[in-house]
């Protein structure tokens, strides 16, 4: 089992025909995604990887069924894309791009609020259920980072996220399925509109989320575990404690506005709902042991 | 990208938002034009950074003399700046706080504001949240007058302050959409005695990722502290000099910043922070030049990419380390897509790199300081 995707998730690639896009569908294919048809405008009759391209994802929609969207589209058109996605129906949106304006990416975020879509990313690898299925750039084959386990991953971070999930697999666990929610200010999914469905799956046992300073994301977390939307084990690495104040280091979301989004503030919150945070990479394993997360 | 307070007034002027009156002065100028804003008046150091009353970067003089002494005075502790602002004094009535910024859970826009603006308002923020008005404002249809109208008559304003307060907050949301901006603020906006309100400081974020479409503020090298620094935001890679001993060269917001907390964990300084992760993958030889700019013990390079692959990494940096021959000890840790391949490179260019984080950080602490390993 694994949250958001599975080899059974019929997805369409838009911008399959450029060479990022290609290059992905094919690795994607080859963990077990069930990609049935690409959009690229333009392009329509084309095969990449067997897989049939149309102009549009309407055109796409005429002769298969799609659950799902991968875009591996520029930035600066990207909102244009995700809108078409949302205006054909489709629900879950995965979008890689790095650099999409902020004005542009609060507009997918209000769109997706009332479609009641996941919109995830942008500036994010994606997602991955490892042996199972993944939509976005993730070198799966790597197996003492995407080893497949019980463990939920959710993070801010590209390359923190491989260091974080080394040290998981270093410590005896596995990853059941790992979502990017990217380091963009503005997300178009935040953490913890995930945790419902960690909830359920029957095979995460726990929950590592992959933080920084900036924003309100961890505190949110925090949240849901205090009403008790969530209630499985719960670990966080933050970075940037050591940050000097109102320097914009890290990503574009971690700069600090007033007490709030403090690693200090996020800390104390997410510790007061139950949770375990690690100063660094390699405590996070530990912590999952004290909390008495079985090894798998 | 932050835009100074000179700066964020024109564009103010030029929304017919009211400012003060004003001259920008060089630190070459000699003649300068007293009389546009009469004594007293202000003279305001035009950097970046926060708290710029706390710091004695604002002063109130009386005369030329004691003008000329300030401005000597500014640009003398503050070695770096280009200008300083020159303002007429504001017989102040009451300070008023006024910003836009980005809800990014809603993924609105939102108008803030208060009647008790001025240097204090984080803590009053924390204190007195009552005190803070809010306006969420949906981007596809703007800023409503009704929101403007709402706050403005909560404001406690004379019949003409609360009219010219209105049309402020409109004109105000207008720079926020031209310029792509994370946050427009006027804090304080003076109502006066003269029964007018006028902007006493201005601030402007644009946000990075529009800037492509925002030629008319795209930075000069002028505008730098540093050559290392502007030759960084030339090529697009994010880069903040410090004074410590270690240049961190990493690829990845998120480890960049970890590799920053570790270092000072293990009791070591960082000499600068440098990203070459994402697109800006294959630029290790200008990231290893950038560095060397920088004055620093030991050079530490942490990478654990995916698209950024390894080898690819490894390769660059094996091309910058015949290439300029770098004066101080490289320290590697280079992993992710192709990482055996990456490590067989690094090996044959005579390095010994390092495969764990942690230890990676430990031995740059170590050199840094001297230790031989």
């Amino acid at each position: 089992m694994s949250i958001f995707i599975d080899q059974k998730t019929n997805v369409c690639v838009q911008g399959i025909t450029g060479s990022e896009g290609s290059f992905w569908t094919k690795h994607m294919m080859d963990l077990g995604t069930h990609v049935v048809c690409g959009a690229t405008p333009g392009k329509e009759g084309q095969l990449v990887e067997g897989v049939p391209v149309y102009h549009s994802v309407k055109n796409a929609m005429k002769h298969h069924k799609i659950d799902a969207t991968m875009l591996f589209v520029p930035p600066k058109m990207t909102k244009d894309a995700v809108f078409e996605a949302l205006d054909a129906g489709i629900k879950k949106i995965v979008t890689i791009a790095d650099g999409i304006p902020l004005h542009e990416m609060m507009d997918i975020r209000v769109r997706a609020l009332e479609e009641k879509a996941f919109v995830v990313g942008g500036n994010t690898s994606g997602v991955i259920s490892p042996k199972e299925a993944m939509m976005g750039s993730f070198p799966h084959w790597i197996e003492r980072v995407y080893k497949k386990g019980s463990v939920g991953v959710m993070t801010r971070s590209g390359s923190l996220t491989n260091e974080v999930t080394a040290m998981i697999v270093e410590a005896g666990y596995g990853v059941s399925s790992l979502i990017g929610v990217g380091g963009d200010p503005v997300p178009g999914a935040r953490f913890a509109e995930f945790l419902p469905l960690f909830e359920a799956d029957p095979e995460t046992n726990a929950v590592v989320i992959i933080g920084e300073l900036g924003g309100t994301m961890e505190e949110e977390v925090a949240e849901a575990m205090m009403n008790g939307t969530f209630t499985k084990p719960l670990v966080a690495f933050l970075g940037g404690r050591t940050a000097p104040k109102g320097q914009k280091m890290g990503h574009a979301g971690a700069i600090i506005t007033g007490g709030k989004g403090s690693v200090q503030h996020k800390i104390e919150v997410l510790e007061k709902a139950g949770a375990k945070v690690a100063d660094r990479p390699r405590k996070v394993g530990k912590l999952l042991e004290e909390l008495g997360v079985i090894k798998k | 990208m932050k835009l100074y307070e000179y700066q964020a007034k024109t564009v103010f002027s030029e929304h017919q938002i009211p400012t003060p009156k004003r001259i920008l002065i060089e630190r070459e100028d000699t003649s300068i034009h007293f009389e546009e804003v009469g004594y007293p008046c202000v003279v305001k150091a035009q950097v970046l950074s926060g708290g710029r009353g706390k710091r004695g970067l604002i002063q109130v003089v009386h005369n030329e003399k004691d003008a000329n002494l300030q401005i000597k005075r500014l640009f003398e502790i503050e070695p770096s700046m280009k200008h300083l602002l020159i303002e007429e004094a504001i017989h102040i009535d009451k300070e008023i706080y006024v910003s836009i910024t980005v809800d990014a859970p809603s993924g609105k826009a939102v108008l803030i504001a208060s009647e008790s603006g001025g240097v204090e308002i984080e803590n009053l923020a924390v204190e007195h949240p009552e005190l803070i008005l809010k306006e969420e404002i949906d981007l596809s249809y703007g800023l409503m007058p009704h929101q403007a109208r709402h706050i403005a008559y909560q404001m406690n304003l004379s019949t003409n302050q609360t009219k010219a307060m209105i049309q402020i907050l409109m004109n105000l949301y207008q720079v926020f959409i031209k310029y792509d901006a994370e946050l427009v603020e006027i804090n304080p906006l003076f109502a006066t005695k003269e029964d007018t309100l006028v902007a006493g400081d201005g601030k402007i974020m644009i946000d990075d990722n529009s800037m492509f479409r925002q030629p008319r503020f795209a930075q000069q090298e002028a505008d730098y502290s540093s050559e290392a620094a502007y030759e960084a935001s030339v090529e697009g890679i994010p880069f903040i000099q410090f004074d410590g001993d270690i240049g961190l060269m990493c690829a990845g917001a998120g480890l960049t910043t970890t590799v920053y907390d570790l270092i000072h964990y293990e009791g070591g300084t960082v000499a600068n922070y440098l990203e070459f992760g994402g697109p800006n993958y294959k630029k290790a030889v200008k990231a290893m030049e950038i560095c060397l700019k920088v004055p620093s013990k030991v050079i530490l390079i942490v990478t654990f990419g995916t698209i950024a692959r390894a080898d690819v990494m490894a390769e660059g940096i094996v091309e910058a380390i015949s290439k300029l021959k770098p004066d101080r000890p490289i320290v590697t840790c280079i992993r992710g897509t192709n990482e055996a391949h990456a490590v067989e490179l690094l090996r044959k260019a005579g390095l010994t790199p390092l495969f764990d984080t942690e230890e990676a950080v430990r031995t740059a602490v170590r050199l840094a300081k001297g230790e031989t390993l």
